[in-house]
C-alpha cells in the first residue's frame, strides 16, 4: 500500500516539474519570437546582412591605391510628394578614403512633409565594408510646402576589404535609398 | 492519483459516462482520440472539396467557374491551411497519438485528461472562425483571405483590410495553443508515465515519432503565435514590425514563418514514419531493422530541421555565402531521412511478407516518399530553386512528400489500427478499391505537376497559358480518380459498421507485437488497471 503509495507520489512530482520544464520553455519561444524584432536589426547590423550598412564615427584608415566606382540610387514611395535624386549618379572612391556626396530633395506638396528613409547596398556581400560617418537616413527629415534640401552622405570603403578574396571581384557598388512618409498618427 | 483520471471519478471502472458527457466532457485519450479522427476526416473532407474546385477549374485554360479571381486564391489558402492544420494535425497526432501512444507506452491514460479535452476542443472553435473567414470581407470589397498558407505581408497586412485576416489569425492562435497543450500533454505522458520495465530504448517507434514532433511543436509553434500576433498588431494597433516605412522589415515575417514552417513540414511526416515502422515490421513478421538508428534518425531530422528554414527563401535577395549554408544544411537531412528508407528496406529484406491493405499503403508510402524526397533535393539546390521557386514542381514535391507521404501514412494507420479502434473489421475488397483508385489517383494529379513547373507554369494562379492544357488536364483527371477512390473509402467505413465483423484481439498474428495488442479490440475504456510488466 504505502509503497504503490509513494510511487505514485513520485510519479506526481515528476509530472509537476516536467510540465514546468516545458511550460518555461514554451513561454521562452514565445519570447524569443517576439524578441526577433531587435535581434533581427541587431543581427542585421553586425553582420551586414540583406546589405546594411556600417555606421562609423571616425576613419582611421589609410588610403589605397584601389578605386571602386559607387552608384548612387534613389526612390520614393507610393504616395510622399518628393522627388529625390542624387547630385551625382556615380562617383569613383578610393579605397580609405573619406567621400562626400549630396542628394536634393523637394516636397512638392502644398503641406509640410515629415520622411525618412531606408537605405542598403549592393553586391550585398561588400556592405559590411561599407561605413557612414554622416547620413541623412539617421534621423527624419522635414520639408516645408515647396521647399528644396540638400542632404549630405559621408562615407568611406574600409581597408578590410582588400583582405577578404571574396569581394576582390567588387568593382561597383550600389548605395540606394528609399524615401517613406511618416505616419504622424502612430 | 484518482484525481489525475477525472473519468474514473463517481464511476465504476470500465463505466462509460452517458453520450453528452462522454463525448463533450470527454477525458478518455481513445475517445479524444475518436474524436480527433472523425474531425480529421470532416476537415479532409472540406479542404478536399476546395482543392477539387480548384482542379475543376484548371481542368481547361481559361475562366471556368472562378469569375472573382481572388475566390479561388482564397480557396488556395484555405485549402492548405485546413489541410495542415485540421486534417493532418489532428489525425496523426491527435489521433493516432492519443488513441496508441498511451497503449504502447502500457499508461492508463495521458498525463493531463482535462488538459487533452481542451486541446481538442479548441479546434472545432478554429475551424469555426476560419470558416467564417469565407463570407466576410478580406481584400476591398471581396470576401476571404486570399494571402496564401504563408500568409507574408504586405498582402496580409496593407493588402487584406478586411475582418477575414482576423478571423484566421484568431483560428490560427487556437489551433495552434491546442497543439501546444497536446504536445505538453504527450511529452509529460512519455517522460514519466512508461510502464515498468519500458525504458526509453525499448519504446515503440511510433511513441519515439510523436514524443519528437511535441517537441518540434512545442517549439516551432510559440514562434508561429508570435509572428501571427505581430501581424494582427501590425494591422490593428498601428504597429509596424513588418513595415519598412516604419522601421520594419516584411523578409522578417517570412523567417520567422519558416523557422515555424519547415519543422512544421516534419511535425507532419514523423508521426506516419512511426506508423510505417510499425507496419512495415508487423507484415514482414520481423522486428525493426535498426532500431536505435531509426529512433535517433527521428531525433536528429527534428534537430537539424530547426537550422535549414531559409531555403524556402532563396529568392528574397539572400548573400551567396548563405544560400550555400542552408543548401548545405538541407542536404544534411536527407541523411537520417535515407537511413529511415534503407531501415525500412532491410526489414522487409528476407521477412515474410504478407499484402495486406496496411502494407500496401505502406509500401506505397515508402516508394512516394522518396519521389517527394528527391524534388526536395533538386529545390534544395539555390541555383535552380531560383528557377523552379513558386512554380508547380515544388507543388509536385510538397504533394509527394504530403499528400501521399502525410496521408498515406494516415490510411496506413487507419487500416492497421481499424479493428482496434472500432472492435470491428473492413472489407478487403473495397479497401482495395480505395487504396488502387487513391494511388492511381494521386500519381495522376501531381506527376504531370513536375512537368508543368519545369516548364515555367507559376502556382497559385487561376488560369494558364493554353501550352499548359495537356498536363492539367491529367492532373484534373486524376483529381476525378481521386475522388472515386474517397468515395470508396466512405462505402467501406459504412459497409464495415453496417456488419460489424467482430475483431480478434490480435487480428494480425505474431508480427504485432507492441503492447495494444495484447488488449481486447476495442480496449476496455480504461486499461492497464494494473500495469504491464516488460521484460
Ligand atoms: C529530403 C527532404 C526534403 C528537402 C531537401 C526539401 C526541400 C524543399 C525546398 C528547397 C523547398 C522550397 C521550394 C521553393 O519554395 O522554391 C521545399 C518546399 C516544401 N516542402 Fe520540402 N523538402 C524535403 C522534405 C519535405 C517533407 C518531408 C515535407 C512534408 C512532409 C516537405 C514539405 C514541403 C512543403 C509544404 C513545401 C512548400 C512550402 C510552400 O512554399 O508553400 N518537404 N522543400
Ligand atoms: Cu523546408
Amino acid at each position: 500500500m504505502t509503497d504503490a503509495q509513494n510511487k505514485a507520489d513520485q510519479q506526481s512530482r515528476n509530472i509537476s516539474r516536467t510540465i514546468g520544464i516545458l511550460a518555461v520553455v514554451t513561454f521562452a519561444m514565445l519570447g524569443l519570437g517576439f524578441a526577433s524584432k531587435p535581434l533581427y536589426d541587431t543581427f542585421c547590423r553586425v553582420t551586414g546582412y540583406g546589405g546594411t550598412t556600417r555606421v562609423a564615427d571616425t576613419n582611421e584608415n589609410l588610403v589605397s591605391d584601389r578605386v571602386i566606382e559607387v552608384r548612387f540610387d534613389s526612390n520614393v514611395t507610393n504616395g510622399l510628394p518628393w522627388t529625390f535624386k542624387p547630385n551625382q549618379l556615380s562617383m569613383d572612391v578610393q579605397v580609405g578614403a573619406n567621400n562626400l556626396t549630396f542628394y536634393k530633395v523637394t516636397n512638392l506638396a502644398n503641406y509640410p512633409v515629415i520622411a525618412t528613409s531606408n537605405y542598403n547596398l549592393t553586391p550585398i556581400k561588400a556592405a559590411p565594408y561599407f561605413s557612414k560617418l554622416e547620413c541623412f537616413c539617421f534621423t527624419e527629415q522635414r520639408l516645408e510646402p515647396g521647399e528644396s534640401a540638400e542632404l549630405p552622405v559621408v562615407f568611406f570603403i574600409d581597408n578590410q576589404i582588400l583582405d577578404d578574396p571574396r569581394l576582390d571581384d567588387i568593382k561597383t557598388v550600389t548605395l540606394s535609398y528609399t524615401f517613406f512618409p511618416v505616419d504622424e498618427k502612430a | 492519483m484518482a484525481s489525475l483520471y477525472p473519468a474514473a471519478d463517481g464511476h465504476h471502472d470500465d463505466g462509460k459516462p452517458a453520450f453528452f458527457r462522454r463525448w463533450f466532457y470527454s477525458t478518455n485519450h481513445k475517445d479524444i482520440g475518436t474524436m480527433y479522427l472523425w474531425f480529421g476526416m470532416l476537415s479532409g473532407l472540406i479542404g478536399g472539396g476546395l482543392s477539387f474546385m480548384m482542379r475543376l477549374e484548371l481542368g481547361e485554360p481559361g475562366i471556368q467557374f472562378f469569375t472573382n479571381y481572388h475566390t479561388y486564391n482564397v480557396f488556395v489558402s484555405m485549402h492548405g491551411l485546413i489541410m495542415i492544420f485540421f486534417m493532418v494535425m489532428p489525425a496523426l497526432i491527435g489521433g493516432f497519438g492519443n488513441w496508441f501512444v498511451p497503449l504502447m507506452i502500457g499508461a492508463p491514460d495521458m498525463a493531463f485528461p482535462r488538459m487533452n479535452n481542451l486541446s481538442f476542443w479548441l479546434l472545432p472553435v478554429a475551424l469555426v472562425l476560419l470558416m467564417t473567414s469565407f463570407f466576410v470581407p478580406g481584400a476591398g470589397a471581396d470576401n476571404g483571405f486570399g494571402g496564401g498558407w504563408v500568409m507574408y505581408p504586405p498582402l496580409s497586412t496593407t493588402g487584406h483590410s478586411g475582418p477575414a485576416f482576423d478571423l484566421i489569425i484568431m483560428g490560427l492562435l487556437a489551433a495552434g495553443f491546442s497543439s501546444i497543450f497536446g504536445a505538453i500533454n504527450f511529452i509529460t505522458t512519455i517522460l514519466n508515465m512508461r510502464a515498468p520495465g519500458m525504458t526509453m530504448h525499448k519504446m515503440p517507434l511510433f511513441a519515439w515519432s510523436v514524443l519528437v514532433t511535441a517537441f518540434l511543436l512545442l517549439l516551432a509553434l510559440p514562434v508561429l503565435a508570435a509572428a501571427l500576433f505581430m501581424l494582427f498588431f501590425d494591422r490593428n494597433a498601428g504597429t509596424g514590425f513588418f513595415n519598412p516605412a516604419m522601421g520594419g522589415d516584411p523578409e522578417m515575417f517570412q523567417h520567422l514563418f519558416w523557422f515555424f514552417g519547415h519543422p512544421e513540414v516534419y511535425i507532419m511526416i514523423l508521426p506516419a514514419f512511426g506508423i510505417i515502422s510499425h507496419v512495415v515490421s508487423t507484415f514482414s513478421r520481423k522486428p525493426i531493422f535498426g532500431y536505435l538508428g531509426m529512433a535517433y534518425a527521428m531525433v536528429s531530422i527534428g534537430v537539424v530541421g530547426f537550422v535549414v528554414w531559409a531555403h524556402h527563401m532563396y529568392t528574397v535577395g539572400m548573400d551567396v555565402d548563405l544560400k550555400l549554408y542552408f543548401m548545405v544544411a538541407t542536404l544534411v537531412i536527407a541523411v537520417p531521412t535515407g537511413i529511415k528508407i534503407f531501415s525500412w528496406l532491410a526489414t522487409m529484406w528476407g521477412g515474410s511478407i504478407t499484402f495486406a491493405i496496411p502494407m500496401l499503403w505502406a509500401i506505397a508510402f515508402i516508394f512516394l516518399f522518396v519521389i517527394g524526397g528527391v524534388t526536395g533535393v533538386v529545390l534544395a539546390m539555390p541555383a535552380v530553386d531560383v528557377v523552379l521557386h513558386d512554380t508547380y514542381y515544388v507543388v509536385a514535391h510538397f504533394h509527394y512528400v504530403l499528400s501521399m507521404g502525410a496521408v498515406f501514412g494516415i490510411f496506413c494507420g487507419f487500416y492497421y489500427w481499424f479493428g482496434k479502434i472500432f472492435g470491428v473489421m473492413y472489407n478487403k475488397v473495397l479497401a482495395h478499391i480505395h487504396f488502387w483508385l487513391f494511388f492511381i489517383g494521386v500519381n495522376l494529379i501531381f506527376f504531370p505537376q513536375h512537368f508543368l513547373g519545369l516548364n515555367g507554369m507559376p502556382r497559385r494562379y487561376v488560369d494558364y497559358p493554353v501550352e499548359f492544357t495537356f498536363f492539367n488536364q491529367l492532373s484534373t483527371f486524376g483529381a476525378l480518380v481521386t475522388l472515386a477512390g474517397t468515395a470508396a473509402f466512405f462505402i467501406m467505413l459504412i459497409e464495415a459498421f453496417i456488419i460489424r465483423r467482430p475483431a480478434e484481439d490480435n487480428y494480425w498474428g505474431e508480427g504485432a507485437t507492441t503492447l495494444e495488442w495484447t488488449l481486447p479490440s476495442p480496449p476496455p475504456y480504461h486499461q492497464f488497471n494494473t500495469l504491464p510488466r516488460i521484460k
